[in-house]
């Protein structure tokens, strides 16, 4: 500490003196902890909360009217609607898969496990445009199924599905990668123990996995949520970039840009911008949430 | 309700863990599966519950073929090593899971089920932790909870791995009085696992010592401990010394002693081990007789039995015995000196 300022001056014992030495090995003098203070403050202030602020001040640039014109402009509408829906099917679906291939790695040994867990990785270790392309060379007019599907007058790539599945793809990883080491930490004595006393698989799942791996699961769904909300790249590739059909919020902020309409671009923009607020005040809420019934257990472990 | 084991075999790859084991578990005894770690025996208490699947044999349940029946309706309790407490459930609730979950023609009403659990909790004596949550309790509650989880079920068969083995020397030595009188009470069909041999010997009605996935012996307590089949039971069952022999026409000699082997008449110069516990070997001021000279090592007197570590002269082997402190006191041995030993009793297994 650096209140103790002249240790040499207090007659003391070698372990005194020790412990002195070692208390001031560890901490720093005052102007190199605040110039250290200081540059983290100034470095997040310039490259997080700076843009932040700039997204709302510009989206308000034109005044109050002027944003919520643009907000409540049908194909900013539609783009909301768009988002909301990707999500809404894309999340729930990860969250079915999520949770089944953490239960599937977690609990049981099988040939190809470690395959399983490569494939969860892939949509994070594939730019996401490539994964959008994927999706063309597929589904696409000169794809795989291109020729059958436009015989039968489906539509997937440059339509909503092929945006849903596109939002699907990139967003695979983020449940079951929160799921797999909570899963395995917990071993599966509790199942063991429910099946022994005669409760069905389902029973088993529902009154002692799910309650056990709450708070990881929810954590993965803020993310995963807004991961399909907020990707750009791969539903780019697919989307088509149809006003009033085809765009995402995300997409929607790009044309109006390009458009030089600032003040719209960033109303939409901070919209998103909100969006990311308001998840990491739900994942802040989840994690205080979970370290307190950590905490709880680890304090009524010790009484 | 008997358990009948009919030459069961599991593999977990190249590891063989079970093979070829038979055994009968008579109806309302205790019985304790017994070896060092790795020599199957949770395996083999998993196989009677139904959580693992023999590769070959069969389980039978008094008499009735129970290998293809699922874990649900084995009607087994099981209490796990680590206690495996549902912990986002109170301990009531952990207790009355094995009721809920019934479907609903038999599950008992609210009140009835009340009224189970409190029974149970009272019996093992925790009716006041009703409300606690399981990481609330010590080691040795969470057991006995676990234990009043696994009766609430009222199950035919009563299975525990390794129950005391994550608890403190005194609370175990408590907890397995207290079963020993909780299966008085019950007599229900109770198979334990465990590495102690003490605990088997205190608590067990009849002990089946494992080893490398095979039986080496059931029997009593007593019947093992004083009639051990293999040299590796009665390694198992305490300490021993072992001294090489040779016996030739019913006496076996070691080193120069020469003792009487019943049952060897037809040998001719066989090599042999013998077998002598500790608290088998006499210890004299003067040769006399059979015996052979060691020198004092070490002297361990606390308690009333007294520990001396020997080393037989020739031999750089050192040799254990456990002496009454009233012997030890009228020899008035030191560390230094010079005895005779003489084995009281020992066992031989020709090599």
């Amino acid at each position: 500490m650096s209140t103790i300022a002249t240790p040499l001056a207090i007659p003391i014992t070698p372990s005194y003196k020790q412990k002195v030495a070692r208390s001031r090995a560890i901490s720093e003098p005052a102007w190199i902890r605040w110039l250290l203070i200081g540059f983290a403050l100034a470095y997040l202030a310039l490259f997080l909360f700076m843009p932040l602020a700039a997204v709302f001040t510009e989206g308000l640039r034109k005044g109050i009217h002027a944003y919520l014109a643009a907000l409540s402009e049908p194909d900013a509408l539609s783009s909301i609607k768009l988002t909301f829906i990707a999500a809404a099917i894309a999340v729930p679906l990860n969250l079915v898969f999520g949770v089944a291939a953490a239960w599937a790695i977690a609990k049981f040994e099988f040939r190809g496990k470690s395959v399983l867990i490569t494939l969860i990785d892939l949509p994070f270790a594939v730019s996401p445009v490539i994964a959008g392309l994927i999706y063309v060379l597929i589904f696409g007019l000169q794809g795989w199924f291109g020729g059958w599907l436009s015989d039968h007058d489906i539509k997937i790539i440059f339509a909503v599905p092929g945006i849903v599945l596109a939002t699907l793809f990139v967003t695979f990883p983020f449940i079951a990668r929160e799921l797999i080491p909570l899963m395995q930490a917990q071993g599966k004595d509790e199942e063991e123990a429910a099946l022994v006393l005669g409760a069905s698989g389902w029973q088993m799942f529902w009154r002692v996995t799910l309650p056990n791996i709450k708070w990881g699961l929810m954590y993965g769904v803020v993310l995963c949520n807004a991961r399909a909300m907020g990707e750009f790249g791969a539903v780019s590739v697919v989307s088509g970039h149809i006003r009033g059909l085809t765009n995402t919020m995300p997409l929607h902020v790009e044309i109006l840009y390009n458009e030089y309409n600032y003040a719209a671009a960033f109303a939409v923009a901070s919209l998103l911008a909100l969006l990311a607020l308001v998840t990491l005040a739900v994942k802040s809420y989840i994690e205080w949430q979970s370290a307190r019934y950590a905490a709880q257990q680890a304090v009524d472990a010790m009484e | 309700m008997s358990i009948e084991i009919r030459n069961v075999s599991k593999n977990f790859g190249s590891f063989s863990a079970l093979h070829n084991v038979s055994l009968d578990v008579p109806s309302g005894e205790l019985v304790a599966l017994l070896g060092p770690s790795g020599c199957g025996k949770t395996t083999l208490l998993r196989i009677i519950a139904g959580l693992e699947t023999p590769d070959s044999g069969s389980i039978g349940f008094y008499g009735e073929e129970a290998t293809t029946r699922g874990v649900r309706e084995r009607q087994v309790g099981f209490v796990f090593q680590h206690y495996a407490l549902f912990r986002h459930m109170t301990v009531f609730e952990n207790v009355a899971f094995g009721l809920r979950v019934r479907p609903k023609k038999t599950r008992p009403a609210e009140e009835e089920i009340r009224r189970r659990v409190h029974e149970l909790l009272d019996l093992v004596q925790l009716d006041w932790l009703s409300d606690r949550y399981p990481p609330q309790l010590s080691g040795g509650q969470r057991q006995r909870i676990a234990l009043a989880r696994a009766l609430a079920v009222e199950p035919k068969v009563l299975l525990l791995d390794e129950p005391f083995g994550a608890l403190d020397a005194k609370v175990r030595k408590d907890l397995r009085r207290w079963l020993r009188r909780l299966h008085d009470e019950l007599h229900i069909t109770s198979v334990f696992v465990t590495h102690d041999q003490e605990e088997a010997l205190e608590v067990a009605d009849r002990i089946v010592v494992l080893n490398q996935g095979k039986i080496e012996q059931t029997g009593t307590p007593v019947e093992v401990y004083d009639n051990p089949a293999t040299p590796f039971v009665f390694k198992f069952l305490g300490n021993v010394n072992v001294f090489h022999s040779r016996i030739h026409e019913g006496i076996a000699r070691i080193g120069d002693m020469s003792i009487a082997a019943p049952g060897h008449d037809d040998a001719e110069n066989l090599s042999a081990l013998a077998y002598v516990r500790p608290h088998d070997v006499e210890v004299q001021r003067e040769a006399e007789g059979a015996s052979f000279s060691a020198r004092i090592q070490d002297i361990h007197a606390i308690g009333p039995v007294v520990r001396l570590e020997l080393q037989h002269l020739e031999d750089p082997d050192f040799i254990e015995v456990e002496l009454q402190r009233e012997r030890f006191t009228a020899l008035g041995l030191v560390r230094g000196d010079t005895v005779y030993i003489k084995p009281r009793n020992l066992r031989l297994f020709p090599n």
